[in-house]
């Protein structure tokens, strides 16, 4: 089936109303029946309608990822799922990326300069002598 | 619970890590595996349980990093060999809450120190450097971390494990 949706058309002044886009898609078959079940669940009555609802939702995921915010269905007994959708991932922050290339202030590098270049080293802590033990 | 610790592999699972952090739980999502296989800019090791061994339970990621001498203040250098810094970066260590209190962390950050020490014995590397959230820099610090000062204070603290006091440790 072909999701169209058409607007009537209204007689306006072209500059003064903006144009209304027409869109258009191919579905497969189970697309299509899965599109016509959320309708008839969400009582939506027309394909426009469906559409507008699905970007709004489609916009605010996308937003919410944008602010590095995760997207988390929880269910009654408290477990949780994470939405995990690879087109939103896209958007997500680039915060998580490895920082193999360091960026160094001129007081740390100093601090650097000090710590690597000191004679003696550290003795060892408990921790440490216990993890390398292990 | 028996706890192995390996390199990780594309087929474990991760998509429900949790650490309750964003940036370390999609690190694992997102780029770890293709850091270390693609990339071959960083390495992840994860700690799964034997009884489910594809479950990524605590991970840490580890890559080589380095200072140009150049970049040094000049009356800094004078201690410092005449080449470039090599370091370890410790760039991650994350658990999964749910298994939080259980010595995770310890046998990561044990495993991850052990490798840089066969990493700087083979190939020569003067210390560990990892960013810490400021609530974790106690934890570092029992493991010898030292602060680096000179950062911005809302930023994590750079911290400093020099190789040395490792290697005497696992002499000792």
């Amino acid at each position: 089936m072909a999701l169209k949706i058409r607007k009537k058309r209204i007689e306006a002044p072209a500059a003064s109303r903006p144009r209304k886009a027409k869109f258009q898609a191919d579905l497969a078959p189970a697309e299509d029946r899965t599109v016509r079940s959320l309708k008839e669940e969400l009582q939506l009555a027309s394909n426009s309608d469906f559409l507008s609802d699905a970007v709004a939702l489609f916009r605010w995921a996308v937003s919410e990822r944008k602010l590095g915010h995760r997207i988390i269905s929880e269910s009654a007994s408290g477990e949780r799922q994470v939405l995990l959708f690879p087109r939103l991932e896209r958007v997500a922050p680039d915060s998580s990326l490895p920082r193999v290339e360091i960026k160094w202030t001129e007081r740390q590098l100093e601090s650097l300069a000090k710590l690597a270049s000191a004679e003696d080293a550290n003795h060892p802590t408990d921790a440490l002598i216990r993890a390398m033990r292990e | 619970m028996a706890i192995v610790i390996r390199r990780l592999k594309e087929s474990d699972e991760v998509e429900n890590f949790d650490c309750a952090d964003d940036a370390l739980d999609n690190y694992l999502k997102r780029h770890a595996w293709s850091n270390q296989a693609k990339s071959s800019i960083g390495v992840s090791y994860v700690a799964v349980d034997e009884g489910a061994p594809r479950t990524v339970l605590g991970y840490f990621t580890l890559a080589m990093a380095g200072v140009p001498r150049d970049a040094f203040p000049k009356k800094f250098v004078r201690g410092l060999p005449s080449y470039d810094l090599p370091l370890i970066l410790l760039a991650r260590l994350a658990v999964d809450r749910r298994f939080a209190g259980r010595g995770l962390g310890h046998a990561l950050i044990s495993e991850g120190l052990r490798i840089s020490l066969r990493v700087a014995d083979e190939v020569g590397c003067r210390c560990v450097i990892t960013d810490a959230y400021r609530d974790r820099v106690a934890w570092y610090a029992r493991y010898g971390f030292v602060p680096i000062e000179g950062g911005v204070e809302t930023a994590p603290q750079r911290m400093f494990l020099d190789m040395r006091t490792i290697r005497a440790a696992f002499r000792s």
